[in-house]
């Protein structure tokens, strides 16, 4: 097929190990070239459902149902000619706002027009019940090949359904297609969103206004239909005896992949990571091996990115060698690699800003302060000046370098939220 | 088909695809890099890593590198305050901490910067003025002065000033005599309160 991009692996590590030592991290820097949007053609066949939460309270205020109709159909004016693409109302029960018979429709001139009058005549009435509505979405997608992607709208918690029927949905679409989620307003859960969109390989995002909503809709259509590749899979090759102990994408957000190991040999194992367009990510792999004797040179991981066809033999796209190497040298052994050790703090950013705004839910205020104090040395120290931003709307910064905070004590719903949802986007480059 | 030093059968003629060891005559390390090694577009450091040695730039994503400018944020910084107030209050009782001071920044542009306290007898006054209000009177007249190096960046020089000046958090006042290079978030402590510091703009 000549529509997929080139792909890349690249290997940041120390391979030096001292004698005895075990541990090997890694980080592998995965970069997908052209082709671009210029060559649509080129790409697989894309197929699109716009999910979009018609609960009662969309209607309060007004504007959110106004902007989310707005949103949908310029999303709907964004999907690429011949796209498949559907469009589902949720509340407690699902509805195919269009089509309305369970197929999808093409988008061109008609199709875009036919979709845009239904979505016009959306009614917020209802409650709130995501898991059927990603059940929906895969019942329309489950058929297609190619680039399979959905956008949930949401403004509320989901409240019309067990949180085990919700988790059981997801389980039951993961793999089957991408999802980028966006909670509207500030009555949304974060964790709820973040699960599923972490689940589904999508991204997460807090529209705090629903002014914002159209151009969030733009961006977020015109990047699924820059995807040109889908269902591609990490997959690491490691010794006998070896274990991996984590796999995370670590650039342009933390998504731990550990547990989404899918064992395809004795000694291979897939990370699924969704679909690919022109892009960069990052992935910090950590593998324990035997231990070798001074001298001895092993490999400890086979690092591929593969794609899978449906029907096809897998097709290995790149790949990348990660080695242990003993020495006695201590110069050399106790070297920390640059890029290990910048996303190893990118990793505990994310994760100790989670904790702190749960413990500030909490209300456990020594607990967020020490939390949200280490997220901020973090986050000044790595240069993540993105983050660091969004934590000055939550503490008074004393001192940047120690971390040392005081809760601020009016803080907007909305600041908390946003950082709360963007905790887990990292910073590439390391500071000096 | 190659055998590994264990004795395994393995495929792969570079590593045992068994157990993972070096197979004898395959090398163990990449194929040395080309003769011109790659310099950073940004700076022209040569490559050692992911990431610029001299600036940061991204050689991946082709993000960062050498700034545009360079701005200093003029603040009133209650750390650095009540670490001076711990070595001691001034005869005539502590310098009170201003309760109000909205953070300035400026553009750092030309050859050289004075920071100090404007005078009205001086024929020069300072680029960076601390008289305020609120003025901090633990600044010299004559402070110190931010230098422009030849790379770009910017270093702080002492002008023998009474109370010093120091850099980062740090105990020691710089040397009157010495320039100090700096970087992007540095920070420039004077006076009673004054924190001043260095942001490179992208």
């Amino acid at each position: 097929m000549t529509g997929r991009p080139d792909f890349r692996v690249e290997i940041y590590q120390n391979e030096y190990l001292s004698s005895g030592a075990r541990q090997v991290n890694a980080i592998l820097t995965v970069t997908a070239e052209g082709p671009g949007p210029a060559q649509p053609e080129a790409a697989q066949a894309a197929a699109v459902v716009l999910i979009v939460d018609c609960s009662t309270s969309m209607n309060y205020p007004r504007e959110k149902i106004r902007a989310a109709i707005q949103a949908t159909s310029v999303a709907i004016d964004t999907l690429r000619d011949g796209t498949e693409f559907a469009v589902i109302a949720g509340t407690n029960q699902v509805r195919l706002a269009f089509p309305t018979d369970g197929t999808m429709a093409i988008a061109d001139a008609a199709g875009r027009a036919a979709a845009k009058r239904a979505v016009f005549n959306l009614d917020a009435d209802g409650g709130t019940a995501i898991g059927s509505w990603l059940l929906a979405a895969n019942r329309l997608l489950v058929t297609r090949t190619g680039i399979r992607h959905a956008i949930l709208l949401t403004d509320g918690r989901n409240q019309h359904e067990e949180p085990a029927a919700l988790a059981s949905a997801v389980a039951a679409c993961q793999g089957r297609f991408v999802c980028d989620c966006r909670g509207v307003g500030t009555d949304w859960n974060v964790d709820e969103l973040r699960g599923i969109a972490s689940a589904l390989l999508g991204s997460v995002d807090i529209v705090a206004d629903p002014i914002g909503l159209e151009a969030d809709f733009r961006a977020m259509t015109a990047a699924a239909m820059g995807k040109s590749v889908a269902d591609v899979a990490l997959r690491l090759w490691t010794p006998q005896g070896a274990t991996v102990r984590f796999v995370k994408q670590v650039a342009p957000t933390v998504v731990d992949l550990t547990d989404r190991r899918i064992a395809t040999g004795p000694q291979n194992s897939d990370y699924p990571t969704g679909s690919w367009g022109a892009e960069s990510r990052d992935y910090h792999v950590c593998v324990e091996v035997n231990p070798g004797q001074t001298g001895d040179v092993m490999l400890a991981a086979r690092a591929s990115l593969v794609f899978s066809d449906a029907d096809g033999q897998p097709e290995v796209l790149a790949q990348g060698l990660v080695k242990a190497v003993w020495t006695d040298d201590e110069a050399l052994s106790t070297r920390i690699s640059a890029e290990v050790a910048h996303y190893t703090g990118q990793a505990e950013l994310a994760q100790v800003i989670q904790e702190g705004m749960a413990a500030r839910r909490d209300g456990d205020l020594d607990r967020a302060t020490s939390r949200l104090g280490r997220a901020l040395a973090l986050a000044r120290q790595t240069g993540n000046t993105e983050t660091e931003g969004l934590l000055a709307k939550v503490v008074e910064i004393d001192d940047p370098m120690t971390g040392t905070v005081r809760l601020k004590s009016k803080v907007s719903t909305a600041d908390a939220m946003t950082l709360d949802t963007r905790s887990t986007k990292t910073s590439r480059v390391r500071k000096g | 088909m190659a055998t590994c030093p264990s004795g395994h059968t393995s495929t792969s003629n570079d590593f045992c695809d068994v157990c993972g060891r070096l197979i004898n005559g395959a090398t163990a390390q990449e194929p040395p890099p080309e003769a011109e090694p790659e310099t950073c577009p940004s700076c022209g450091e040569p490559r050692a890593g992911r990431f610029c040695e001299g600036c940061s730039y991204d050689f991946v994503s082709g993000v960062g590198g050498a700034p545009a400018g360079w701005v200093v944020v003029v603040s009133a910084d209650r750390a650095y305050y009540e670490r001076m107030l711990s070595q001691g209050a001034p005869d005539d009782g502590p310098i009170p901490f201003p309760d109000r001071l909205a953070e300035r920044s400026l553009a750092l542009s030309g050859q050289q910067i004075r920071i100090g306290r404007r005078s009205s007898r001086a024929i020069e006054q300072p680029g960076i003025d601390l008289a305020g209000p609120p003025e901090d009177h633990g600044v010299s007249h004559r402070h110190a002065v931010l230098l422009a190096q030849p790379d770009g960046g910017w270093a702080v020089q002492d002008l023998g000033s009474t109370n010093g000046t120091t850099i980062n958090g740090g105990a020691n006042p710089i040397d009157a005599d010495a320039p100090v290079p700096l970087g992007d978030g540095d920070r420039i402590h004077v006076g009673a309160w004054t924190t001043i510091t260095l942001r490179a703009q992208r």
